[in-house]
């Protein structure tokens, strides 16, 4: 009796879980039905759901027009490249903070906010006019650096609470038995922080993945990511909703199959401890 | 906690001294490069610069700010950026914005969390579809929205109508009634995803022992939830509304490109923009841009101030 309840409880508990699912996802499901539309289908009104001339079209024309791998390749390298960089500042700085916390730990993460307040609209010029007399303008290297600047502060954050949930006690012990400071950070707390610093690799890969304003602003047709890529099939003027669709459903797909195989890392990444 | 290293202590001092040389390189790195153009940007506002001329600014105090302009018979009238009702719409705007999206994300993205920390079936295909929508670029998002809103062709209209909840279809974006509405669902939608994440990840470092004993107790689960998730997972939820504050207070690609030159959505950093970019106002847009600064500044020490919140990550 008790048992029939219990599961009746378990199917409208699974059947709201997956209903919240499915109308958060709806407008991907949406963009990607579209983009298998013909531009006629696409602005169908009642709107077609599925039964429509399903088509390709969008996306040879939108892979005839723009060169889709190389927007892919510099949205690799440029996430990729500035994910390690910060990872590369970063760690050190959250390890001193977590286990040589001093007077002035707290204003120092309080501080690294601050670089979060200023809008980039306000900064603009100033980071433009330093690109250019560097010679910078549409590079792969200025947007690197660029988005390690704006994601480090959450970087350090993520990676510093992580480490202060790895018992001290472990540290010490490794101290006591005359652990050198290279072998404690290598051999004890390296492999403990391995998990807290995989998730925070993978957001920030996803946070400099969508950063579209500095990748607009400062770049053109050399250094574009993805982003660009789908800004350029945003013209005001005619109805290309189709074409956008593709384009669009083209610059998420990776994401989309990164966050498949991923979330579950990522979910137990950021809640690295829940096995204790 | 590591465990108190003497101080003293031939090792302790080694420690110390290492901890200096890791935090150096990100200090230097956050003071340059995030200083200097900061910097650059608040003398841009003491200044009459323009765009197309920006090496010939001269300097001319905070009139850019406020300036009296006295008519001589003991009238005048005030100038600049703190008697523009303007500029005042727009921080009224960012405010509101902020606000609602930041309560509603942080309100959605915890009971998000809570239903993805339960077991049941295919609950990895539904956590990858909840996460997804976070993982999309702005831009990218802002345009789907827009298409599904629509006047003629959208499909929220559509199913709107076929329901009966609206009875004419609706220019979610360009109405001013409804601009701020669509800006703010079209932001929860994107970001209460990294909310639930966060939260879930402060939800899945509670013990369960601790439920076990509550059940075994016979606490009622909803006063569970209150005296004893939600004190555990503050911290967390404390981090995730600071980061989402400081990005919703700062809103820019969302607005521009969902409903642009509406008066009713404009933020502060579009006003920046518009005034650094489009009116060749360099100067003023610099102030506003500074003024931005200040504001979110104080919002952040309000914040927590009122949220009391322990920066240690000591769980009490």
């Amino acid at each position: 009796m008790a048992r029939a309840v219990t599961n009746r409880r378990k199917l409208v508990f699974t059947l709201v879980a997956w209903t919240l699912a499915l109308l958060i996802f709806f407008p991907i499901l949406w963009t990607v039905l579209t983009s298998f539309k013909s531009e006629a289908d696409a602005i169908a009104s009642p709107p077609k759901f599925l039964f429509f001339d399903w088509t390709l079209e969008n996306y040879t024309t939108v892979q005839e027009r723009s060169d889709y791998a190389r927007h892919f390749w510099n949205s690799v390298v440029i996430s990729l490249g500035s994910t390690f960089l910060g990872l590369l500042i970063a760690t050190p700085a959250a390890w001193s903070m977590a286990f040589v916390p001093g007077k002035r730990t707290r204003d120092l993460l309080m501080w690294m906010l601050s670089t979060k307040m200023m809008p980039a609209v306000g900064v603009l010029v100033p980071i433009y006019l330093i690109c250019r007399d560097l010679g910078l303008l549409d590079s792969r290297t200025a947007l690197v650096v660029i988005l390690t600047l704006i994601n480090l502060p959450i970087i350090v954050w993520m990676l510093y609470s992580y480490f202060k949930e790895i018992p001290g006690e472990i540290l010490e012990a490794a101290r006591m038995d005359g652990a050198s400071l290279r072998s404690e950070i290598l051999y004890v707390l390296a492999p403990m922080a391995v998990p807290g610093i995989a998730s925070t690799l993978l957001l920030n890969i996803i946070l400099a993945w969508n950063e579209a304003f500095w990748t607009l602003a400062l770049t053109a047709a050399k250094a574009a990511p993805l982003t660009a890529f789908i800004a350029s099939y945003s013209s005001p003027e005619g109805l290309f909703y189709a074409k956008l669709s593709a384009a669009s459903t083209m610059a998420i797909a990776p994401i989309l199959v990164m966050g498949w195989f991923s979330q579950k890392q990522l979910v137990r990444g950021l809640t690295f401890g829940a096995v204790k | 906690m590591a465990g108190p290293v003497s101080r003293n202590s031939e090792l302790g001092r080694q420690r110390v001294r290492a901890a200096w040389g890791f935090l150096t390189p990100m200090l230097l790195v956050l003071a340059l490069a995030a200083g200097w153009p900061l910097a650059r940007t608040i003398w841009f506002s003491f200044t009459d610069a323009r765009l197309s001329g920006l090496d010939e600014a001269s300097w001319v105090g905070v009139l850019n700010y406020v300036e009296y302009l006295d008519y001589g018979d003991g009238e005048g009238e005030y100038f600049g950026l703190l008697a523009d009702p303007s500029w005042w719409a727009a921080v009224w705007n960012t405010l509101r914005f902020a606000l609602i999206s930041v309560t509603l994300e942080t309100l959605f993205g915890l009971i998000i969390a809570l239903v993805l920390n339960a077991s049941f079936p295919g609950r990895g295909l539904v956590r990858a579809a909840v996460l997804v929508p976070w993982a999309i670029p702005t831009i990218v998002s802002a345009k789907m929205w827009a298409w599904m809103m629509h006047d003629q062709f959208g499909i929220l209209n559509d199913m709107g109508l076929a329901l009966g909840l609206i009875d004419a279809p609706i220019a979610w974006t360009a109405s001013p009634d409804t601009a701020m509405i669509a800006v703010i669902i079209v932001d929860v939608w994107k970001t209460t995803p990294f909310m639930a994440l966060l939260i879930l990840a402060g939800l899945q470092l509670v013990p369960s022992d601790i439920y076990e004993a509550a059940r075994i107790d016979g606490v009622h689960p909803v006063k569970v939830f209150f005296r004893i998730t939600l004190p555990l997972i503050r911290p967390a939820i404390m981090v995730a509304v600071i980061f989402r504050a400081l990005d919703a207070l700062r809103v820019f690609d969302l607005v521009y490109v969902l409903t642009p030159n509406n008066d009713r959505t404009r933020t502060m950093s579009v006003f920046a923009q518009e005034n650094l970019f489009q009116f060749d106002k360099f100067a003023y847009g610099s102030a506003a841009s500074t003024l931005l600064f200040v504001v979110i500044a104080l919002m952040v020490i309000l914040t927590i101030t009122l949220g009391r919140m322990d920066l240690e990550g000591r769980r009490s």
